[in-house]
């Protein structure tokens, strides 16, 4: 599935990175981006893609960050998803 | 009078009530160090960084407010990482101070410069670089209340040596808000009320979030009231007494049989603060397949993560569950679970004279009701699990979700720091142990009264258990028979010890540590070939339970 998420940032040091981090590590590729940086905020918008994890519990990943100030999914709601067979050893 | 930096990160910790940290000195945190001399806060020497950062996240778990931890830039930095993921994994608020090369020569690759702040970000709650000395009272008292709010987790403050130095012209007091309490949503509430009161079957799934919200007199309120059976995780234990009789027992992979197997029938799981991890569930969709699933959590991003929420109730566990209805027509299946808990009893009359650890274990739990177990990680934490009882989960330190070897000594000497004049014992594998055999001279140069059961089976246990069952007995890199003396190791400590190897001596070494003042370690020879029972085997649904092998 692919996505639009937009986000308004603190300013800070390491808060791009934290938010890029964090949506790859939970399984998202970005697939585009784009970063404006104001006074004290940064807005970035970002496209994503994965395969089978759930954009809603990302958005709620993403909004637990600390310098994250909004977070908005701009497609539509999905269906939950389920993980597949289990993979963990 | 103006202050250095340093100072004002040793105010701060003062301020917040510091009384212990945990650390290790070294060149770009040296300001601090100076700073510490003149302060109330006692510092420990731990004699490996990780052994300080996980001394300090079991302070954390013991005395609810978070651990300290400090180190220096470079190999100090990357030896606490193992330590800041753990406290991540498990969330345990740690605030994480360490040194860092001054700010004019950050990104040169100066000595023992290394960007723990990159390297950390993917394991902290939150990270702060501090920039300006003016800046410091703040940071550290946001890193104080990220690190304890909602879920906890690790704040890592990384201070640069310049700025540690520098004075600034004023430093403001910082005084932080107050957390504010999330109340669950009452359409939430209302669906979870049905949902309880429709229910033929339902099970109370509790989880280390219980312990965590302060929710643990709540939870059992709840289980007494409404008389609904109990299984909990790894990290639950003790959210109810073990000794409960609506307690079925831990669930998942070495999870007692009567709590799979009352999963597994269930029509409803009252999920309280626990997150579905595969060690607990198995294979996910195999996973109380019959169950609607109401989820209680103080994390919005665990609702509805691993397995949809019927009902999610986001928030206060307290206010959630003193809201659940009571008062439950389940007397069948009340009698069903429990005769599946009298089918599935632990045995403990293992034939021959081997000394038998789960009946050790069960003992020394008997005969000591108060006391706090730290554990290492392998087949003998898994008895721990299954066969101490707990009266409450801060009795049972065990590295839950990271698994990590070597973090048992310096649990159980956070344990001893935190609650002073508290028994407590380490129960650790000839592996484990010298991951992190360094901090026995801590538990020497602190007098800690630390006792030390190490079950030695001359091997990497748990791994040797799954090369046997899942690898055709293809034995690879588990031998450890080359172990050196255990008993000599330990007073070359200054630690006294003694060894057994019969059974017949178990209820000895039992008294013997109980009655014994000081640090002690009792070095226990068993059959190298014992495995953990039940189990299941990974990626199999719960219901998949192996029992032992016939020999
Ligand atoms: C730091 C670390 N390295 C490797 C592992 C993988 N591992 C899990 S259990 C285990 C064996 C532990 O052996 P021991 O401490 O002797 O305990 P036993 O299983 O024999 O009771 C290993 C190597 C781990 N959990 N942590």
């Amino acid at each position: 599935m692919n996505h639009t998420l937009q986000m308004n940032l603190h300013q800070v040091e390491g808060a791009l990175i934290r938010l890029l981090g964090l949506i790859e590590r939970r399984g998202f590729a970005v697939t585009s981006m784009n970063a404006y940086t104001g006074e004290q905020h940064v807005e970035v918008t970002v496209d994503i893609h994965s395969a089978g994890r759930s954009v809603e519990t990302l958005t709620r990943q993403i909004q637990k960050l600390y310098d994250v100030r909004s977070v908005a999914c701009l497609t539509a709601a999905e269906a939950p998803a389920a993980l597949g067979g289990s993979v963990a050893c | 009078m103006s202050s250095k930096g340093a100072e004002l990160v040793v105010r701060a910790l003062e301020q917040q009530g510091v009384e212990i940290i945990f650390g290790y000195p070294g060149g770009a945190i040296m300001p601090v160090y100076d700073a510490l001399l003149n302060s109330s806060v006692k510092h420990i020497l731990a004699r490996h960084e990780q052994g300080a950062a996980l001394a300090a996240d079991a302070y954390a778990r013991v005395t609810g407010r978070p651990g300290v931890c400090m180190a220096t830039s470079g190999p100090g930095a990357t030896n606490l990482v193992t330590g800041i993921a753990n406290a991540f994994m498990d969330s345990v608020p740690l605030v994480v101070i360490t040194g860092q090369v001054p700010t004019t020569v950050m990104g040169t690759d100066a000595f023992q410069e290394v960007d723990v702040f990159g390297i950390t970000m993917p394991i902290v709650k939150h990270s702060f670089i501090v920039r300006r000395a003016e800046d410091i009272p703040k940071t550290i008292a946001l890193a104080f209340q990220i690190a304890a709010e909602g879920r906890p987790g690790p704040v890592l403050v990384d201070l640069p040596k310049d700025i540690a130095n520098a004075v600034p012209a004023h430093a403001p007091i910082y005084e932080t808000r107050r957390p504010k309490r999330v109340v669950p949503d009452a359409a939430q509430v209302q669906a979870a009320r049905e949902l309880i009161l429709g229910a033929q079957r339902p099970v109370l799934y509790g989880g280390g979030g219980i312990p965590i919200a302060g929710a643990v007199d709540a939870f059992r309120a709840y289980a007494r009231a409404s008389g609904i059976p109990v299984v909990t995780t790894l990290k639950g234990l003790g959210s109810v007494s073990t000794r409960d009789e609506n307690f079925l027992g831990m669930l998942g992979m070495h999870g007692n049989r009567a709590a799979n197997r009352a999963i597994q029938e269930s029509d409803l799981l009252i999920c309280v603060g626990a997150r579905f991890d595969d060690r607990a569930t198995g294979k996910l969709d195999g996973f109380a397949p019959k169950a609607s699933v109401i989820h209680m959590d103080a994390d919005p991003s665990e609702i509805g993560k691993l397995r949809f929420a019927d009902a999610g109730l986001l928030g206060d566990l307290v206010e959630s569950l003193a809201a659940m209805p009571t008062g439950l027509d389940i007397a069948p299946w009340q009698q069903w679970c429990a005769a599946r808990k009298v089918e599935h009893a632990w045995r403990y009359d293992a034939p021959g004279d081997d000394i038998y650890v789960p009946h050790m274990l069960r003992r020394l739990t008997e005969e000591a009701p108060d006391v706090t177990i730290a554990c290492d990680v392998g087949q003998h934490q898994m008895w721990v699990a299954q066969h101490c009882h707990f009266d409450r989960p801060e009795q049972h330190l065990t590295s839950a979700g990271l698994g990590t070897m070597g973090y048992g000594i310096p649990a159980g000497i956070g344990a001893c720091l935190a609650r002073p004049g508290a028994r407590v014992v380490t129960v650790s594998g000839d592996g484990s142990i010298m991951m992190n055999i360094q901090e026995l001279q801590t538990i020497k140069r602190y007098g800690l009264d630390l006792k030390i059961l190490l079950v030695d089976n001359s091997s990497l246990g748990m791994v040797r258990q799954w090369q046997q069952l899942f690898h055709g007995e293809r034995y690879s890199e588990v031998d450890l028979s080359d172990n050196p003396d255990f008993v000599e190791v330990a007073r070359s400590f200054g630690i006294p010890a003694f060894r057994i190897t019969r059974r017949d001596e178990v209820e000895g070494a039992i008294r013997r540590l109980l009655d014994t003042e000081g640090p002690l370690l009792a070095h226990v020879c068993i059959d190298p070939k014992s495995n953990v029972w039940p189990l299941v085997p990974p990626g199999q649904s719960n219901d998949v339970m192996m029992e032992e092998l016939s020999a």
